[in-house]
This record gives structure tokens, sequence and C-alpha cells, in this order.
């Protein structure tokens, strides 16, 4: 019961804002639907840590601690999303850019893009978590383009592209994973000819239980694919090339929601097939894999962001950087590993909605996304220039923010099981970033104000779900509790 | 099903490898013949009649022969190398027979090595009279070879991976063994592939066109241009000779029925009219394509010779996969 | 259907794909390659077809149907009218010659090849031998995708990928389950319908373009 309504909710706000024009109580709508989806995922969370999973739909919906964390995450950031869309929509109305059925589109592929998330992230069968994933590609697409500019038009055909490649590949790997469960090893002399099939799976826990018998070779061809596949989705090197285009020409609570959790979600699949292939082969091939894109990810995003003169493309190629942590994180593979990248894919998320959707907000206010043109914004703006700063320095793993523990505890993990050289590249290069951020942001943010400008308030209706945003932040930085049982359980799923 | 080879055989084999040469020396004119009529009917003319190629080659060779001032030996020797490595490989090849003489050396690489013999004795006497024409005759000439050769070559080591060797005569053996090979996807790539080479080698259109001689055009006229008399009628002789062989190849490879695997006179007899049929089928068929298509220019042959060339890739493949 | 006829019959299809596969990266008019396109659909589905007679498996019939209708049918006519007709609809000079694609065509087939020797060694049976093929078709689709320049042909390859993947699906394991194939279907018919409109939309803000000028994101 509680799983349906999780997916159902967002789906039937969605509906509804497709058949009324738009008006703010439409947008309110959603924002509550998205909150009480997180109220759910904190339910479910309650019900599943240490405790077995929950299934529904005859199987087809499971739920189980890593499932229910993230399912909190999408909650959270979809709810900063929505409630931030009032604002974007609202102004996008007022200043005649979009008509009131193209808002109601925008909201319905919002809503639709949040379901299959959350359809990804319960669903058993990998085959059905790759069809959720697949939609979202094809939601976001135009959400990409909402703005229809040359260059948003050509951020979304680059997305799609690249994506749906790395969306096939995908499914070649997880056909292989088929393909190795179909003819387990020992299991030989009970087959008689090719018309004897074993038990076919792409059922999670199946594929799980039976992780020894699967053929190695098989598998190691298959965890390439999808390391590359879904990767391409998450956003890692070299796969990365769409993820700066999308994510700074999407309206500001699109990018909030694919920066924030649409890659994460496509790192959790990884993260379940990562279970299987470590079954079959050992830690030692995916630990491999996860290394090489990780680092690459955080060469690229360290050499490429020093020249960036846009503060939304610098968010993303932050994007980028984070992902590229979260690899080597996974990679090291322990338990305390996985609970600090979980951890990470909160703070993060919060931290990296809270900063696009301040940043949608300096767009309308200041119309233009140069860092140049929008100086001193602390002096002018004071809150939503303390929001972007903090959200900044949270970002950028300072203490008391949750990234910061997060990142430690990786680097922790790391260092333990023999990956100390490879946490040693990523601290020089989040150094740099730290570098060219703190470089970037001083422009945006200190210095006088050109002139005797009276300082604008920013509406409550932004600031106060940006500043709730980083208070949870740091607040989960600073306390353990209630997190730290969850993530326990959520680690211990695919870290048996 | 296979002839064995014995000394007593030998004389037998002799004999029909001389039939073979006949044949295929009456013939080859006689299949220019036949295209051109096809493509004169298609035209709504009437058209010169069939064996017009023998009585042109008649008067040719009444003619004086005339060589060009700067040339060497090169320009009088290369008419005989070429028809000498063709009647070469006539005779060793398993046209009409499956056992010619020297069966055991007639290898894939020696017969596609005698063409090229044949081929680059032409180039190099359509350099030799120091004219434009023939130069820029040969560089095109080769140019193309050099992108059928390898589609050559790879085209029949699909048939002979599939047939365990690439002895000529042993794989058409082995194709009547299997008759349903006939019709394996393989087969049929490396079909499309051969004639796409025969089509390149002979200058046949859209590759080139026979009958021009305009200077953009021309690429197998351009380096005979110096020729004349005996000498263009033994050019013609030898290029006719390819152009049959070339088919008759084709012929025996992927459609071998009607071959003679015995030495028996009756048979000998089948296989020349079976392989008369079915070459004059094949000569036909190109004809009606020639006259569908027009010539390719020039910078677009590399990419219908590399074409064929990747099928033959893929038929080597297909080969290897499916068996 | 079994013996020799299954045999013959799966080569022939899968054959068919691979030759179509090439086919594209070989002819410059746009129209032809969407054409291919449709006939390796098409071949598709008899593979398809041909497994689901041998296994005797309804749902996978069903399924070879669909696949027939809509990769053979149903998505090169929604390209075909995107191509039109006019100086748009002929491939420019792509950054590889034809020639010279032609040839690295030729080695990525024989990289497939080879990269397959441990799926077939898993279960060598008639089907699993000709996965180099599917493998084959999904390179050819990537190295389309790379090297050219109008829109449609950059669709064409993603296509082309993703019939490879489906080919690699049905010959591995006699199709994935019912609902997954559906789910992929209905995805990928969605794709083409979603890149349909941005092109038409990309064709109306900028006129006829080579993604080539798509160069203002950039760093």
């Amino acid at each position: 019961m509680l799983l349906y309504a999780i997916v159902s909710v967002p789906l039937c706000a969605g509906l509804v804002a497709a058949v009324v024009p738009w008006a703010r109580w439409v947008g309110w709508l959603t924002t509550v639907g998205n909150g009480t989806v997180l109220c759910l995922g904190i339910v479910l969370a309650a019900r599943t840590t240490n405790r077995p999973a929950i299934g529904a739909l005859d199987g087809a919906l499971r739920a189980d601690a890593l499932s229910s964390f993230m399912v909190v995450v999408i909650g959270t950031i979809a709810l900063l999303a929505a409630w931030q869309g009032i604002r974007y929509l609202g102004v996008e109305i007022e200043r005649e850019q979009s008509g009131r059925r193209h808002a109601a589109l925008y909201t319905l592929l919002v809503q639709v893009f949040v379901t299959c998330m959350l359809t990804a992230v319960l669903a058993s069968n990998l085959g059905a978590m790759w069809v959720a994933v697949e939609a979202t590609t094809i939601a976001t697409t135009f959400l990409v383009g909402h703005r229809r500019s040359d260059r948003a038009l050509e951020a979304s055909w680059k997305y799609i592209i690249i994506c749906s490649v790395g969306i096939a590949l995908a499914f070649l790997g997880t056909v292989l994973v088929y393909f190795a469960a179909l003819h387990p090893l020992g299991h030989g002399t009970a087959f008689v000819g090719a018309q004897s099939h074993g038990a076919g799976t792409l059922n999670w826990t199946s594929l799980m239980a039976a992780s020894r018998h699967l053929d190695p070779g098989v598998m190691r061809l298959a965890m390439a694919l999808l390391v590359l596949g879904y990767g391409t989705k998450v956003g890692l090197a070299p796969m990365h090339s769409w993820l700066p285009d999308a994510h700074s020409q999407a309206p500001a609570p699109v990018s909030a929601l694919m920066s924030g959790v649409l890659l994460t979600v496509a790192f959790y699949a990884l993260l379940r097939f990562k279970a299987i292939a470590d079954g079959a082969l050992g830690a030692g091939y995916s630990r491999t894999l996860l290394v090489i894109v990780g680092l690459g990810s955080l060469l690229v995003a360290a050499s490429l962001l020093i020249t960036q003169r846009d503060y939304k493309r610098m968010l993303a190629y932050h994007s980028i950087e984070h992902m590229g942590l979260i690899a080597l994180g996974a990679a090291a593979g322990s338990s305390l590993a996985i609970a600090a990248v979980l951890l990470h894919i909160l703070g993060h998320g919060l931290a990296k909605a809270v900063l696009f959707l301040a940043s949608g907000e300096i767009l309308i206010v200041e119309g233009t996304t140069e860092i140049e043109k929008v100086p001193a914004l602390l002096s002018r703006r004071p809150v939503l220039g303390g929001i972007f700063g903090f959200g900044l320095v949270a970002l950028l793993g300072l203490p008391p923010f949750s990234l910061f523990v997060s990142e430690l505890n990786m680097v922790r993990a790391e260092v333990a099981v023999g990956l100390a050289w490879a946490a040693g590249v990523s601290l020089v290069c989040m150094a740099v970033i730290f570098a060219v951020v703190m470089a970037h942001g001083r422009h945006l943010l200190l210095g006088g104000a050109p002139g005797p400008e009276a300082s604008i308030v920013t509406p409550r209706l932004v600031s106060i779900p940006l500043v709730s945003g980083l208070v949870a932040c740091a607040a989960f930085g600073v306390l353990a509790w209630p997190l730290q049982p969850l993530l326990n359980a959520a680690a211990h799923v695919v870290v048996p | 099903m296979t002839a064995t080879m014995t000394t007593t055989g030998l004389g037998a084999s002799i004999v029909m490898s001389v039939v073979q040469l006949v044949m295929i020396v009456l013939g080859g004119p006689i299949v220019l013949g036949v295209m051109a009529k096809v493509r004169a009917r298609a035209e709504g003319r009437i058209g010169a009649p069939v064996h017009q190629p023998l009585r042109d080659l008649r008067k040719l060779l009444t003619k004086e022969p005339i060589h060009a001032e700067h040339s060497s030996a090169v320009l009088a020797i290369a008419p005989f190398v070429l028809v000498g490595t063709a009647a070469v490989a006539i005779a060793v090849s398993p046209l009409v027979t499956t056992a010619p003489v020297l069966a055991h050396s007639a290898d894939l690489f020696v017969v596609v090595f005698l063409l090229l013999m044949g081929s680059v004795a032409l180039a190099l006497a359509g350099l030799d009279a120091g004219t434009a024409f023939g130069g820029m005759g040969s560089s095109r000439a080769m140019t193309i070879g050099a992108l059928a050769e390898p589609a050559l070559l790879v085209a029949i080591l699909a048939l002979s991976v599939q047939a365990g060797t690439s002895n000529l005569p042993k794989i058409v053996a082995a194709t009547l063994a299997h008759p349903s090979w006939a019709a394996g996807p393989e087969r049929l790539l490396a079909f499309v592939a051969f004639l796409i080479v025969v089509l390149a080698e002979t200058g046949r259109i859209p590759v080139d066109n026979p009958s021009t001689h305009l200077e953009l055009t021309m690429v197998h006229e351009a380096m005979v241009l110096e020729y004349a008399g005996p000498e263009l009628a033994i050019v013609t002789l030898g290029e006719a000779m390819r152009l049959g062989f070339l088919l008759s190849l084709a012929a025996s490879l992927f459609l071998p029925w009607g071959i003679a695997t015995s030495t028996n006179p009756l048979n000998l007899l089948i296989a020349v009219v079976a392989l008369s049929a079915k070459v004059v089928v094949i000569a036909v068929g190109v004809a009606l394509l020639e006259v569908r298509t027009a010539k390719l220019r020039l910078f677009r042959v590399p990419e219908l010779l590399t074409g064929g060339f990747v099928l033959a890739v893929l038929s080597v493949v297909t080969g290897l996969v499916t068996r | 259907m079994s013996g020799p006829g299954y045999v013959d019959a799966l080569d022939l299809a899968a054959g068919a794909v691979l030759v179509c596969g090439v086919i594209t990266l070989w002819r410059r008019d746009l129209r032809a390659t969407v054409s291919a396109l449709s006939l390796q659909g098409i071949a598709l589905g008899v593979v398809a077809a041909v497994l689901a007679a041998h296994e005797h498996d309804v749902g996978l019939g069903v399924i070879a149907g669909l696949v027939l209708v809509a990769k053979g049918i149903v998505i090169p006519a929604l390209l075909r009218r995107l191509v039109g007709h006019g100086p748009g609809s002929r491939e420019g000079a792509a950054s590889i010659n034809v020639s010279a694609s032609l040839v690295v065509a030729a080695a990525l087939i024989v990289v497939a090849f080879l990269a397959s020797g441990k799926l077939t060694a898993l279960l060598p049976d008639t089907a699993t031998h000709l996965t180099p093929i599917g493998l084959a078709t999904v390179l050819l689709g990537f190295f389309l995708l790379v090297t050219r320049r109008k829109a449609v042909s950059q669709i064409v390859g993603l296509l082309l990928i993703d019939n490879g993947v489906a080919l690699v699906a049905f010959l591995l394991t006699a199709g994935v389950p019912l609902i997954v194939e559906l789910g992929a279907s209905l995805d990928i018919l969605l794709v083409v319908v979603v890149l349909r409109v941005l092109a038409s939309t990309m064709h109306r803000t900028l006129g006829p373009f080579d993604l080539d000028q798509l160069r203002e994101l950039h760093d």
C-alpha cells in the first residue's frame, strides 16, 4: 500500500496539472504531493531499516533499506524543486515567456520524471529498472529544451543522443547478465540442449543469491558495458560531455532535479549491478573500473572548471566532480564506504539543488548567467547571496555541512582498502576545485555595490525552501541520528 | 567424386586444359560480342553480329605494326605477357574439369597473381610510350586494381575457408560434394563481391566505359592508345580472354554443376556446353546491369570497390560464424 | 521448425541485418539509408520469428511481430518524413570519407567477432554463434553516430545500436521477459518520436542545418 502511494501520488499531481491551465494552486498541489512522497519515504525507511524488505504488486515493487533511502532523497529534492517551481513558472508567465499550457506541460513532465525515478528505485526487476531510467531520459529531454532557444535545443539534442547510446549499452549489459543467469555454472549436466533454460531471471534478489554461479567471462563484459552505459547517465568521464550543456540550459528546478537526483538514481542502478558482479567476480574488477572512471571524472572536472565563465556550467562541472568522488567511494566497496557514499548522495543532492535553485533566482533577477556580469551579490541581495555562498561552502566540503563528513569517511574507507593513491589524487583535485570555485565565488559574492542601490529583498517563497535545505544539510553533518541506522542498513544491502 | 591424378591421367588433363584454352580464346571475343548485342538490343538497335569481335581481330592482324618513337621493349613485350599469363591462368583453373594440368598448383593466390602480372604489364606499357594519356590511364588503372585485388582475394578466401583449402580445383570439388553450400549467405555475399571485382578488372560500366575515348573518362583505353595493328589485336584478345576467364571462374566456383569430374569425352562435352551456357547467362546479366547504370565518377569508384571489399570481409566473417 | 531449415533461415536473416548495416554506411543518400534501416528492422523481426518457431515460444512470436511493425515500418516512416527532398536529403562530405569508413567498418566487424568469443563459449549453439553480428551492428551504429553530421544520420546510428542490442538479446536469450521487451520497444519508439519533434523544431528555428553548425555550447 505504501509503495503504491509513493509511486502514484506524484503521477496524480502531474495528471491534474496537465488538464488545467497552470495557476499557483497547481504549483502548491505538486509541492504538497512531493512533500507527501518525502513523508511516506521516511515512514518506509523506518519500516525497512534492519527489517526484511517490503514487496508490492506481486513482487514487482520492492523496498529494502537502500531503496527507501533513495526514495527519501528523491522526495526531498522533488519537494524543493516543486516549491521553487512555483516561483519560476509564475515569473515565466508574468513575463510572457511561456503560456499557461506550456507551464502545464512542464509540470506534467516534471511529475512524470519524478514518478519514473521512484519506479526505478523501487523496481525489483532489473529490466523494469532499466525501462524506468530510459523513461526519465525521454521525460527530461523536453524539459531541457523548455526554453526553445538555440542553445537549449542544441543541449537537448546532445543530451538525448548521448544518453540514449549509454542506455542502449546498459541494456546490452543487462541482457548479458540475464544470459549468464540463464546458464549458471555447475548446473551444466542438468541441461539438455538449448531448450531447457535455467532459472533465468532479472530479479535482483534471485540474481544476488545465484551470483556465485554466474560465468565470470560474461559478467566481466557485462559489467564493463554497464559501467559505460549507466555511467553515461551518471555523467562520469569520458561520457560526460552532455552534462554541462544539459544542466546549464535547463530551467533551474529541472537542473536541480537532474543534478541532485537523476545522476544518483543512475548510480543506484550501478550499485545494484556492482553487488551482483562482486558476487561473481570478486571485488577487484568493478573496483578497477570504478576507480578509472572516478579519477577520470575528477581530473576532467578539475581541469575544465578553471576556465568557466558561466555559473550554471560551473555547478554542472562540479556535479561531475562529485560523481567522480562517489564512484571512487563505491570502488572502495566496504560497508563504511558505501554508507559514506549514500550520505554523500543525500548531502550533495541537497546542496546542489539549493545552489541550482538559487542560481535560477539569480538568473530571474539578473538576467544573465555569466559570472562577470553578476558582481557583489552579497551587498545587493543579501539573502540570496548568503544562500549561494553557504551553498558553495557546503558543496566544497567544509564543516559543518554533511559533505565534510561523507568525504572524510570515503577517504578513510579508500585508504583502508588500499586505494590511498586514488584518495590522494582525489584530494589534489578537490583542492584545485576548491581554489577555483572560491575565486569564482569571490567575484560573484563579494565586493562593494557598484552604486547606491537599495538591497532588494528576496521573496520568502524562494528563501524559505532554500534556507531549510541548507539547514538540513548542516544538520545531517552534525547529528548522526536519525540517519546512521538507515545508512548502515542500506550499505549492508549491497555489501553483505 | 574427386578425380584422381595419376600419370595416365596427365595426358587427359593436358587435353582438357587445351580444350579450356581454346574455348576461352574463341569464346572470349564472342562473350564481348554477346554483351554488345544485348546492349544494342536494349537500346533499340539491331547491333553488330555476335562474332564481330573475331572479325575485328582478323582485320587488325593484317595491318602494319607501329611503335612509338621513344618506346622500348616493354611496349613490344607487354601484349604477349598479357596473353601469356591469361593463358596459363586459364590452363590451370578448374573451368571445364576438376583436374586440369598442374592442378595441385592451381592455388588461389597463383591465379590472382597471374592476372595481376598481366595488368601490371599493360600499365607499364601505357607508361612506356611517354605520352600523357598513357600515364594517366596507367595510374587510374593501378588505383582501381589496388582496391580490386584485395576484394578478389578475400572473396575467394571466403570460399576457401568454407572448403578448407585454397586450391581451386579442390574448392570446386568440395562445392560439388555439398550442394547446400551454394545458397548460403556467405556464398551470396562472396558472389556479389566477386562480381564487383570482375567489373573493375575488365573495365566495364560502372567502373570504366570500354567504348569511350574522352580524356576525362578513359581508363583502359588510355593505356592501349599507342597500340596498332597486330599488337592491338593481341591486347584486345588478352582482354577478352581475361573477361571470359573471370566469368568462367565465377560460374565454376559458385555454380559448378555440369563440370567434368572424369575423363569421359561425353562428360567433357556436357561440361563445355554447361560452361558456355552459364557464362552467357552471366554475361547477359552483366550487360543488362551496364545498360541500367551510368559510369561512376572516378573518385566515386573507390567507394564501390571498398564496398565490395567490405562485402567480401562480411562473407568471410559470416562463414566463420556460421560453421 | 528445426534442423537445416532453421539454421539456414537464421543465418540468412542475421546476415541480412549485417548487410543492411553496411549499406547505411555505404550510401550517402539519406532516403536510401532509411530504407536500409527499415529492411534491417524487417530482418530482425524475421530472426525473432524463426527463433520463436524453433522454441515454440508464443511470447517471442508476439515480440517478433511487434519488432517487425515498429522497426520495419513505423520508425522508418517517421524518419522519412523528416528527410524530405532537396539539398538537405544528401549527406555532405562526412568527416571520414565513404571508402575509409567502409574499411573501418570491416575492421569493426572483425573486432566484434573477436570480442564475442567468451559469449559463444558459454553456450555453443547455432543461435549464439551469430552474436558477433549483433555486436558488429552496435559498433557500426556507434561509428555512424560519431562520424556523420546530418541529424537523420545520427538518429539512424542510434537505431542501429538499438537493433544490434535487440539482435544480441534475441540470439543469446531468446528475448528478455515479455514485459521488459515491451517496455524497451515502447521506449525506443518514444525516443524516435522525441528526436523527430526535436529535429523538426530545430529545422524551424535554424533552417536546414548540419549538426556541425551547433557549436555554441563548448569549452
